[in-house]
């Protein structure tokens, strides 16, 4: 069980923005992509949910092709709205009930407990945090193997990301495969079982976060700072 | 004995294998008394929740406990917290071990006569036991000489 990306390359025009690409993530694992902005990494998440085209290499998600056909068993959660902003949360929530078999609506209803979402707020009306909180509903929802985050920390104040990390402690997560990206893994540091460094559309370094504080003593933190000012 | 209290507040440093700081917590808190032999302890899971840890770090924790021999699973049974009273002891030599190899390691650097340095500790650690009341358990300090 697990997403395999293996040797992926992708151009816009001439620049290559994805130049080789492989890496694996399993489920039941937290596997976070880091890198600077206009590192790849939400390419790539575009690219693992089939989304958009890859010019070499391949992608398969328990040995099946990014498509349609597995978008029962992996989520998205993209970094901005992508419902309607005149649209109420209960609304997104019979949206969601009609589109997606695996929709699990009592997990939703617990949710928007948790994330503290009010039914009657319109989408556009949410704060940034909010927004990103209720972007997660979506994703978490439903009954998926994998979940792919686009940096679900991005730009959002300290609370939102406090109860955000909280997730990934709680048996929300219960055992799927989590990858989501990041520039600032912050709060995550001691959460995710796999760090994936990119640069310039090339993996840089990779490793299981607990071996390498095992082996080495270092933070994830270290291993950044070690890769990205040398 | 609250079960949320022996868990929530663990401030773990970014650079020692997260489960590695989960068994020392353990075994701090079996040390004091705060565990005691025999105790259930939370599933994977809830541990996972209470120390805000990934819950696959929780197993890899666990994992290693069992293997030092510091809790005990039967069958289907909750892990409890191990009977034995040797393992036990272990556990409190070990923890002040590490403390006093640490504290000498840094010491060392500033060559002070040893009868000096007693002195200097047995006052301090009068002054640091009086101010704190919650002296629970273990309350056996430096009686011989």
């Amino acid at each position: 069980m697990v997403i395999r990306v293996e040797h992926v390359h992708k151009r816009y025009g001439l620049r290559k923005v994805l130049n080789g690409i492989s890496f694996t993530a399993d489920k039941g694992q937290i596997t976070c992509l880091i890198g600077i902005n206009g590192a790849g990494k939400s390419t790539l998440l575009h690219a693992v949910m089939g989304l958009t085209p890859i010019h070499g290499g391949h992608i398969t998600i328990d040995g099946e092709a990014p498509g349609k056909q597995v978008y029962e068993r992996i989520a998205f959660v993209p970094d901005h709205l992508t419902m309607p902003p005149g649209m109420r949360i209960s609304e997104s929530l019979r949206f969601m009930e009609d589109f997606y078999k695996g929709w699990n609506m009592a997990r939703a209803q617990e949710l928007l407990q948790f994330f503290g979402l009010e039914r009657t707020e319109r989408l556009g009306n949410l704060s940034k945090g909010t927004t990103a909180k209720f972007s997660l509903m979506l994703g978490l929802g439903q009954d998926t193997d994998y979940i792919l985050m686009d940096e679900p920390f991005s730009g959002i104040d300290m609370f939102s990301r406090e109860k955000i990390t909280e997730v990934f402690t709680s048996d929300l997560i219960e055992d799927r495969g989590v990858l989501f990206t990041t520039h600032e893994i912050a709060e995550m540091e001691r959460l995710m079982d796999k760090a994936v460094l990119l640069q310039d559309g090339k993996i840089i370094r990779s490793f299981d976060c607990e071996v390498m504080r095992y082996e080495e003593g270092k933070s994830v933190r270290d291993v950044m700072r070690e890769v990205y000012q040398s | 004995m609250g079960t949320g209290e022996a868990w929530a507040s663990v401030d773990f440093n970014s650079r020692d294998p997260v489960y590695l700081q989960v068994v020392r917590h353990f075994k701090e808190q079996i040390a004091t008394g705060k565990l005691q032999a025999g105790q259930v302890i939370p599933s994977r899971r809830e541990l996972g929740t209470l120390m805000k840890i990934n819950p696959n770090t929780a197993q890899k924790a666990y994992k290693e406990m069992e293997e030092q021999q510091l809790i005990v699973t039967e069958g289907n049974s909750p892990s409890r917290i191990t009977g034995d009273e040797e393992v036990l002891r272990a556990i409190r030599s070990e923890l002040i071990g590490e403390a006093v190899d640490a504290f000498v390691a840094s010491v060392r650097k500033v060559n002070v006569p040893v009868e000096e340095l007693l002195d200097l500790v047995r006052s301090k650690y009068t002054e640091e036991t009086n101010r704190q009341p919650k002296s629970d358990g273990g309350g056996t300090s430096g009686d011989q000489s």
